[in-house]
């Protein structure tokens, strides 16, 4: 798998993090984008961020982080470029307070994604009265796209064989080579389908319209103590003002 | 000593982007017109060593060296000119509406005038048995139609170095005679040919080398009465002897026929029946 | 099954015709011939998913375990019909080996505890105590096709279909799978169909051979001559061959030899006394 998709390909760790609920962990991660989301303030941005570094660094996972942060980072520089540009008054101010932003938003997405399985976020949704069919879409399309990442590069290097130039010609003559990737690609994703609604139906899949589950979710006191610190977290942008009034 | 290499491997590692490391050191020469098998246990590292021999897979460390060119300075479409490879799913590779314009398709690549690609896809469909398909869509074809006509369109081409990825696997009995007929023809060709695969009863026939693989690592190269007649060796690799070797062995233990190569079915028939009549 | 036919839905000629076969309990039974035979397509009838899922014309009398595949939801025909495909690839769905194995149960609507010791059951018998929260993605070869099976078995099946379990798998893994499945067929008498080409792999293990060749059953009965009579179609395994001309020879051997190790005890008794 290529880097910036590294961040969400969960690697089973035993931290305190990787034992919350997910639901729990969920709600943490909104709550950090939340606050990000409505905090004008640069220091309460910092905060954020750092509050979202070091959880991800409680759960052991900053090596995997880096490769997505470096991957953004592009980006962020262009949101603030853009800003810096376009923003009347203050754009200093507002330009670093986008770029943080961007960074908080991601950081707490990305929070979520390393210490959660794929199946205990189905496990999640399913709790949350998504039903079965659509949980196990989201399970399996996160399953299949390794396997898919393969199979383009098996194509390509096959393609490559056959003395094929994929960037040879102009911009629409390479759009076009492209094609050649995408025929068997296709056909052979349609007969994996084929194979897997196959597969599925040999496991009883749909045989009640109440399946059961090997395991269930159950919040524990620390999940309780993370719901606690994420309200917390998603009402601290009043926080300044709360402040600032007391002090008056 | 160099010029002699068809294939060159020098001290290769290969790491995956993420960062499983499938090669870890391997050494490896084929001289030109050999014939080897690579043969190991799955996910020993095979189809990674080979995707290496036309650049579409580079080094980490170490180097690969095509008829002494070194596979990193050269374009993958100039490698694959010398090194024809044909992947182990055929559907992998099947880019082309007709059956024809498949097998015509590295040809055009690689600028064969338009009278030679003619003549030489007629000729390697015929060969293939899938001349009167040629109108048809590749996909229409059975697996084992596929696999034949992916390796028509390398053949076909014309490349000094062959590698096939697992030509037999689900391949039926009356497929595999007619792999078997393809192998022979190669031989006669003397091209040199580097062939992966599970199938040792298949692959003792043609090849003068068995190199198996382990772990990322080639752990013997030998050739096949060698390597045949050591169980543990061909365990250590997922690997089982061929029967006649199995049968070979046992009976070598009992005194009752020792193999001097590898064994023949005749030759151990008559060797039974010598000491029958005794 | 009887005088059984069938035509896809996309195509004018049957792929089947005139099917007879009746499968005995604990039967463990190679089905094997060339290419595009049908043998896929008969796997699919026992299961049902040829009707339910690809349609097309489908004739005659089936019967498994007492149930008409073609009047019973795929899902129901699941409880009596293990399927193992030959891509374990696509068949494994989640990224922990416990869950994938529990599954089918799931589905099925156990309870819990129930679902709980019937995986562990099965993670004891097929020894995957180590892989238990392995993403069955990133397994080998042979370790994926082994939670396939056990993901299907825990369900219990009274036949269990493989089609093509070790196509990909090197010998040694193809081995061991072959020999998981037989012994289920010992332990819990259920009937195994494997579909395989390679028929030296699977000859020490099953006690019968079905052949087809273009949609029809073209021998039937105990390995040896079975294969013997249909050699042209699916290659016969060279101790058969050293087997035949010692005996043509006059040689005294009164069985067939499953193995080459068996042939050779049995060369051996004879010659040494
Ligand atoms: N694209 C990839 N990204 C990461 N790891 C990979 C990739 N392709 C292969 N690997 C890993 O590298 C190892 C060697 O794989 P390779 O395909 O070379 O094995 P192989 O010997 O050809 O096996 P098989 O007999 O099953 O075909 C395996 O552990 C495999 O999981
Ligand atoms: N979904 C389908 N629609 C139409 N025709 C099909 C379909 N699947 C298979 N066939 C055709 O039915 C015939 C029997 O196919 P089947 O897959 O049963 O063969 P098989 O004996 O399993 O072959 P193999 O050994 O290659 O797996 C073939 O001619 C094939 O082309
Ligand atoms: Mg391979
Ligand atoms: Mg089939």
């Amino acid at each position: 798998m290529s880097s910036p998709l590294q961040a969400f390909k969960y690697v089973p760790k035993d931290t305190f993090m990787d034992r919350l609920d997910p639901r729990s962990k969920f709600a943490l991660s909104l709550s950090l984008l939340a606050a990000s989301l409505a905090s004008p303030q640069l220091t309460m941005q910092l905060v954020y961020l750092a509050l979202a570094t070091l959880l991800i660094a409680a759960a052991k996972r900053l090596a995997q982080w880096t490769p997505t942060l470096k991957a953004i980072s592009p980006l962020v520089a262009a949101i603030f470029a853009a800003n810096l540009i376009f923003t009347p008054g203050m754009p200093l101010t507002y330009a670093t307070l986008m770029a943080l932003r961007f960074f908080t938003v991601t950081t707490s997405f990305t929070l979520f994604f390393l210490t959660t399985t794929p199946d205990d976020l189905s496990l999640a949704l399913e709790e949350m009265g998504v039903p079965r069919e659509y949980t196990l879409m989201f399970t399996m399309s996160l399953r299949f796209v390794p396997t898919l990442a393969d199979d383009v590069e098996t194509v390509t290097a096959a393609l490559l064989s056959r003395g094929f130039q994929l960037d040879r010609g102009n911009i629409i003559q390479r759009a076009k080579n492209y094609v050649y990737l995408l025929v068997p690609l296709i056909i052979y994703e349609v007969r994996r389908s084929l194979m897997i609604a196959e597969a599925l139906e040999a496991r009883a899949f749909g045989a009640t319209k109440k399946p059961t589950r090997l395991y269930t979710l159950k919040m524990k006191k620390p999940d309780y103590l993370v719901l606690i610190a994420s309200a917390l977290i998603a009402v601290s942008p009043l926080a300044p003002a709360i402040l600032n009034l007391s002090i008056i | 000593m160099e010029s002699e290499a068809a294939i060159q491997v020098e001290n290769l590692r290969y790491v995956y982007p993420g960062g499983y490391e499938a090669l870890k050191g391997v050494n490896l020469a084929v001289k030109k017109g050999e014939f080897i098998a690579i043969m190991g246990e799955n996910g020993s590292g095979k189809t990674t060593l080979i995707k290496h021999f036309n650049g579409v897979l580079k080094p980490t460390e170490g180097r690969v060296l095509i008829d002494g060119v070194d596979t990193r300075e050269t374009p993958v479409s100039k490698l694959s000119r010398k090194v024809g490879i044909v992947f182990q799913n055929p559907d992998h590779q099947l880019f082309s509406e007709t059956v024809w314009d498949e097998v015509a398709f590295p040809m055009k690549n690689f600028g064969f005038p338009e009278q030679v690609v003619k003549e030489r896809t007629e000729r390697f469909l015929k060969l293939m048995g899938l001349y009167s398909y040629r109108d048809k869509s590749p996909y229409l074809l059975s697996l084992g139609e596929r696999k034949r006509l992916t390796i028509a369109a390398v053949l076909a081409y014309d490349p000094e170095i062959i590698v096939l990825d697992e030509p037999t696997a689900g391949q039926d009995y009356i497929q595999k005679e007619h792999i078997s007929g393809t192998m022979n023809l190669l031989r006669t060709m003397q091209k040199t040919v580097v062939i992966v695969t599970h199938d040792m009863e298949f692959v003792v026939q043609y090849v003068d080398r068995i190199v198996l693989m382990s772990r990322g690592r080639i752990v013997a190269s030998a050739s096949p009465h060698e390597v045949l007649l050591n169980p543990s060796l061909l365990a250590s690799a997922g690997l089982m002897p061929p029967q006649l070797a199995r049968l070979a062995l046992q009976l070598s233990r009992a005194g009752i026929y020792t193999p001097r190569r590898l064994p023949e079915t005749g030759e151990i028939v008559d060797a039974v029946l010598k000491r029958w009549h005794r | 099954m009887e005088g059984v036919n069938y035509t896809y839905p996309s195509s004018e000629e049957p792929v089947l015709r005139n099917i007879d076969l009746r499968i005995g309990r604990g039967e463990y039974i190679l089905l094997a011939g060339p290419s595009g035979c049908g043998k896929s397509t008969l796997a699919r009838i026992l299961n049902g998913l040829i009707p339910n899922f690809y349609g097309g014309k489908l004739e005659g009398k089936i019967l498994v375990d007492g149930k008409d595949p073609r009047k019973t939801p795929t899902y129901e025909m699941a409880l009596t019909v293990g399927f193992v495909f030959q891509n374990p690839e696509n068949q494994l769905f989640f990224s922990d080996v416990e869950r994938e194995i529990a599954f089918g149960l799931e589905n099925l609507g156990l309870p819990p505890h129930e679902i709980r010791r019937k995986v562990e059951d099965a993670i004891r018998k097929y020894g995957l105590e180590n892989l238990r929260h392995r993403s069955p993605a990133e397994l080998s070869g042979g370790q994926k096709q082994k939670v396939a099976i056990a993901s299907v078995m825990v369900m219990e099946p009274k036949l269990l279909v493989l089609d093509e379990p070790t196509a990909n798998l090197d010998p040694i893994s193809a081995v061991k799978v072959l020999g998981l499945v037989k012994r289920e067929v010992l332990e819990r008498r259920i009937s195994a169909i494997v579909i395989e080409h390679r028929v030296e792999l699977v000859l020490p293990y099953v006690d019968r051979v079905v052949v087809m060749d273009r949609g029809r059953i073209v021998g039937d009965g105990e390995p040896y001559s079975v294969i013997q009579e249909n050699s042209g179609l699916i290659g016969r395994p060279a101790i058969f061959d050293v087997y035949a001309r010692l005996r043509a020879k006059g040689f005294p051997l009164h069985r067939w030899p499953r193995t080459p190790e068996q042939l050779a005890e049995d060369l051996k008794r004879i010659l040494q006394g």
